[in-house]
């Protein structure tokens, strides 16, 4: 069958960069699952989207629904037609209900009845694909789901920009929809700047050549080809000032999304301000005028930014002028938020933490400061640390959340503390502390680098989750408004790569302990949906740290609380994981937990009943196991036991007549088991 | 370009496409909404075109006059079209021109930017125009007025004239913009904006950073609020009801500044300006509607 091209585009007022990729891909789904109901095969379906267009293209759709065969089986024969050959009341409505005569009821047994029965075959017509997309497509355009709909003027179709010029081709024939009283055309408008010298729309001639015509009135349709020109555009203007971009991903994202023509822009901003903390800058640059900052191979910014353009050129500099301008009263604005924060000491602000809420049930964040401060203390002394040194950035941990700069920059919350505090002269330990307290930001992103800053995240991010869970505010299936399995993720990551000795019950017991004046749930019930919380995290962190499927299946159930007991086992087992030896000794684990399983083994056995040389042996390596040093001379010895295990089991009858002897196969077995389990679960070795 | 040569320009514009010129509003307020010319004009179905300048408070944004791009009181240039135009776009876009914006060398984005006001139960979905990196306008479609929907939907455009007027003269401190030029029988004499109002940024800076009597703005808070219910419950009278919540407002923004206000008061303080300007939205609704019975019994 012929195929055709189909071709929409929406071409809108400026549509929210946010929305752009989602609303394509809805529609690119919607129209596929649409297609597939129609029984209409497609070949590629490709998007395109652009601050003013969302545009779809299908290829490989056939012009017409092929014809469709159904065949319908009703009553049996017997109930259809009477014995002198007539057919019956029931005959006739079968008929009827399809729409045919009754002569043309077939009367056969289909597979799977008894009994031949009436049967008709109906031949259904394809319908012109033309006409199927006419009469669907509006309905799959406004039934998008689109997140902050808006109405204009007097209608009340919502969407989520005005709709302003509709194409839609299919093949070289206009499909001719209609959406809120926009009908579609073969034509489409190009870039604003182009179209001050061309007054008329540009005709799309067919499907094929959207791409090429818009791109030709100022307009790249595809975002991942603007990203493309634009990532090269700002390695190529950074590189000319002998500097790199600092690399922002979401900002690029970004660019893509708010341009239809993608240009890059490289403007200077006054040395002065590179008096700013580096962080200061590159934040303000982002969030206020979506600028990449340049650094020097040193990581030292250079006083220079790139930005984006919606335009192919900068004839007069107009474009770049005008963006430094801004720049320049934006930094001014973060020296006056600097200079005035550092007017007086952080301190100072202490109080004012009385008025801001952290959480409605939890209190103020001067009651949870004193919460971090306990709980900060009491890890700081396990780990050894300076405990005053805690207590002083536990305390002052939050104060920069009401200065004018974090006020500003929410995102720098941390690191303007730690500069303030820097500033006033404060010990290392104490402001690197602060600025590092809100590691990780991300599940990838850094952990603090000191152990301060490690005990000072822990505390904070404990309070947070055990506060939450006091409460009942515990993560459910895809709900995490408080972002608290980010939170435990960090907690623990913190622990494991710093190599903390601790153990996840007692930080939870300490956390509740700290919490108990708000908690609204009984602590057994939060104690015990904190202890399955923290476990799934223990679990995520094993698999984040790339450990083999067999080591982290095994070792998580023979504990998971004592983090660097955990660690050690892992890395001691990770030496056997491609270990034949080991896939062995997992079978012989199983075997011995069915047999154990029922079964209340003592735990001391008189070796001198043993019987067997198999069992005999046996009970000669339990000896050397259970005087293993440590993990790896553990691990090695248990390799050397897949023999002796494969013997005893060929030969030996654990559950014999014998009562006395039958007893101390059993113990002997169980504390096989014990000691296996001190690095690992084998049964769970797979 | 010259302060009133912008704003002069602007109204030229409008008015010769189809809207009347409109004033400010002599009470203090934070945005040119605030205006009844668009609180209420963007209620109910009848057509309203009308631009008009309006100065606007923002205690907080007080710098004393010494940042060069902060004031506490900013003019905007204040548009609403209802119902929104289908060429609303292209129709800003040729007032940039008619300002001497040439569209050919710069760069215009409309970037997503939903306005909501609190205290008016508002908001939209619009845009903040961007031209060359420089927010220059708000553009906004209203959803809603009062908790009220809005059909038809307007169409709101605000410029804010100091911003341009630094912008198209290449001006980094605001008060060293030219006001307008005033002629006398001994020359011509240009007038800075410094001239005009620094003084005054210097003065209420400090007035509501240092000197307001908070006792009295609390007292007047209640009192303006006690009033405006007493005008619109017992009377009917949304204007003047109305004038008193533009009070409390002021009143709330300048106590802000002063820090008197805590998070935890804030929603709740909000929500009684927002109460009695809901109010008045539907007392003038009210009156629209026997307005017009009243126009159909006599025909």
């Amino acid at each position: 069958m012929d195929t055709r091209t189909l071709l929409l585009e929406l071409h809108c007022e400026e549509i929210p960069a946010r929305f752009l990729k989602s609303l394509s891909g809805e529609f690119a789904e919607a129209f596929k699952a649409w297609a597939l109901e129609q029984k209409l095969d497609q070949l590629r379906t490709e998007f395109f989207y652009s601050p003013r267009k969302l545009a779809w293209r299908v290829e490989g759709l056939p012009v017409a629904q092929a014809d469709q065969i159904e065949i319908q089986v009703g009553p049996p024969q017997r109930m259809c037609v009477d014995e002198s050959g007539m057919p019956t009341q029931t005959g006739q409505k079968f008929a009827e209900k399809w729409g045919i005569e009754f002569s043309a009821v077939r009367f056969e047994q289909p597979t799977g009845k008894k009994e031949p029965c009436a049967v008709v075959t109906l031949k259904k017509e394809g319908r012109p694909t033309l006409q199927l997309l006419t009469e669907a497509l509006p309905g799959l355009v406004s039934g998008l789901h689109v997140p902050k709909a808006m109405r204009w003027g007097y209608s009340e179709f919502e969407f989520v920009r005005p709709i302003r010029n509709i194409l839609c081709l299919f093949g070289h024939e206009i499909v001719p929809i209609e959406i809120d009283g926009v009908k579609a055309g073969a034509t489409t408008w190009g870039h604003r700047l182009y179209h001050r010298d061309h007054p008329e729309a540009m005709a799309i001639k067919h499907p094929e050549a959207y791409e090429t015509t818009l791109e030709s009135a100022g307009v790249v349709a595809a975002f991942g080809k603007r990203r493309r020109l634009m990532d090269d555009q700002l390695k190529r203007l950074a590189a000319e000032v002998a500097g790199q971009v600092v690399e922002d991903e979401e900002l690029l994202d970004v660019l893509a999304e708010i341009v239809e023509c993608p240009k890059i822009i490289r403007g200077e901003f006054p040395v002065s301000f590179l008096d700013l903390p580096k962080e200061v800058l590159v934040t303000s640059l982002k969030e206020h005028q979506k600028s990449f900052c340049i650094e020097n191979d040193k990581g030292e910014l250079l006083p220079c930014f790139l930005t984006a353009a919606n335009r192919p050129d900068d004839p007069q500099g107009f474009v770049k002028g005008g963006n430094e301008w801004v720049l320049k009263a934006r930094l001014y604005d973060a020296r006056f938020f600097f200079a005035e924060d550092r007017r007086t000491r952080l301190e100072t602000r202490l109080e004012k933490l009385s008025h801001l809420t952290f959480h409605r049930e939890l209190g103020s964040y001067v009651e949870k400061t004193e919460r971090i401060t306990r709980i900060a203390e009491k890890l700081a002394a396990d780990r050894g640390l300076d405990v005053a040194l805690a207590r002083e950035a536990a305390r002052l941990c939050k104060a920069d959340l009401v200065t004018l700069m974090v006020g500003e920059f929410p995102e720098l919350q941390g690191v303007m503390g730690g500069e303030y505090l820097r500033n006033e002269g404060q010990p290392q330990d104490v402001w690197m502390a602060v600025k590092e307290h809100y590691q990780p930001v991300s599940a990838e992103g850094d952990i603090p680098t000191t152990p301060m800053g490690g005990v000072l995240a822990v505390a904070d991010k404990l309070d947070t989750v055990v506060g939450c869970f006091a409460i009942g505010q515990i993560p459910t299936g895809s709900k995490d408004p408080l972002a608290l399995r980010r939170a435990g993720q960090g907690i623990v990551r913190i622990a494991w790569e710093q190599g903390w000795t601790l153990n996840l019950a007692d930080l939870v017991e300490e956390g509740l302990g700290a919490v108990k004046a708000r908690a609204v749930k009984p602590e057994s019930e939060s104690r015990e949906a904190l202890l399955t919380f923290f476990r799934d995290r223990v679990a995520y962190q094993l698999e984040h740290s790339g450990l083999p499927g067999p080591v982290r299946r095994s070792a998580l159930p023979a504990g998971w609380s004592d983090l660097k007991d955990l660690r050690a086992r892992c890395e001691a087992l990770s030496q056997f994981a491609e270990d034949a030896r080991f896939a062995s000794l997992a079978q012989s684990a199983k075997r011995i937990g069915n047999i154990l399983k029922d079964e209340e083994p003592r735990e001391e056995f008189d070796a001198a009943l043993l019987q067997q040389d198999e069992e005999k042996a046996l009970a000669a390596h339990l000896i050397r196991l259970e005087m293993a040093p440590d993990h790896g001379a553990l691990l090695n010895s248990l390799a050397e036991l897949v023999q002796p295990l494969e013997a005893f089991f060929n030969s030996v009858m654990v559950k014999c007549e014998d009562a006395a002897l039958r007893s101390a196969r059993l113990s002997l077995l169980h504390r096989l088991r014990k000691t296996f389990l001190r690095v690992a679960d084998f049964s769970q070795w797979q | 370009m010259h302060v009133q040569e912008l704003i002069l320009r602007l109204q030229r514009y409008w008015a010769d496409r189809g809207c009347l010129v409109g004033q400010p509003y002599d009470i203090e307020k934070g945005a040119g909404t605030m205006n009844p010319l668009t609180f209420f004009g963007a209620l109910g179905p009848k057509p309203w075109n009308v631009g008009y300048v309006e100065p606007s408070r923002r205690p907080g944004d007080g710098r004393y006059g010494e940042n060069p791009f902060r004031l506490y009181k900013h003019h905007q240039f204040q548009v609403i079209l209802k119902p929104s135009p289908a060429k609303v776009q292209e129709m800003y876009i040729a007032s940039l021109e008619a300002l001497g914006i040439d569209m050919r060398k710069h760069d215009l984005r409309f970037e997503e930017d939903n306005w909501e006001s609190p205290t008016l139960g508002a908001w939209g979905v619009g845009w903040q125009v961007v031209l060359d990196g420089m927010e220059i306008s708000q553009f906004t479609y209203f959803q809603q007025v009062a908790g009220i929907d809005c059909r038809p939907v307007s169409a709101e455009l605000t410029y804010g004239i100091e911003r341009i007027c630094m912008f198209l003269t290449g001006i980094d401190n605001i008060f060293d913009l030219t006001w307008g030029e005033i002629t006398t029988d001994q020359g011509i004499f240009p007038i800075k904006y410094g001239d005009v109002r620094h003084r005054e940024e210097f003065e209420l800076s400090a007035y509501s950073f240092e000197h307001a009597n908070l006792e009295l703005h609390w007292m007047l808070f209640t009192e303006y609020e006690k009033e405006g219910w007493r005008m619109v419950k017992d009377h009917g009278h949304f204007l003047s009801a109305y004038d008193q919540a533009l009070k409390m407002s002021h009143t709330f923004n300048v106590l802000d500044a002063r820090g008197a206000v805590s998070t935890t008061e804030r929603p709740g303080i909000i929500k009684r300006v927002r109460d009695l300007a809901c109010a008045c939205a539907r007392a003038y609704l009210e009156h629209e509607t026997t307005k017009a019975d009243a126009a159909q019994e006599v025909k």
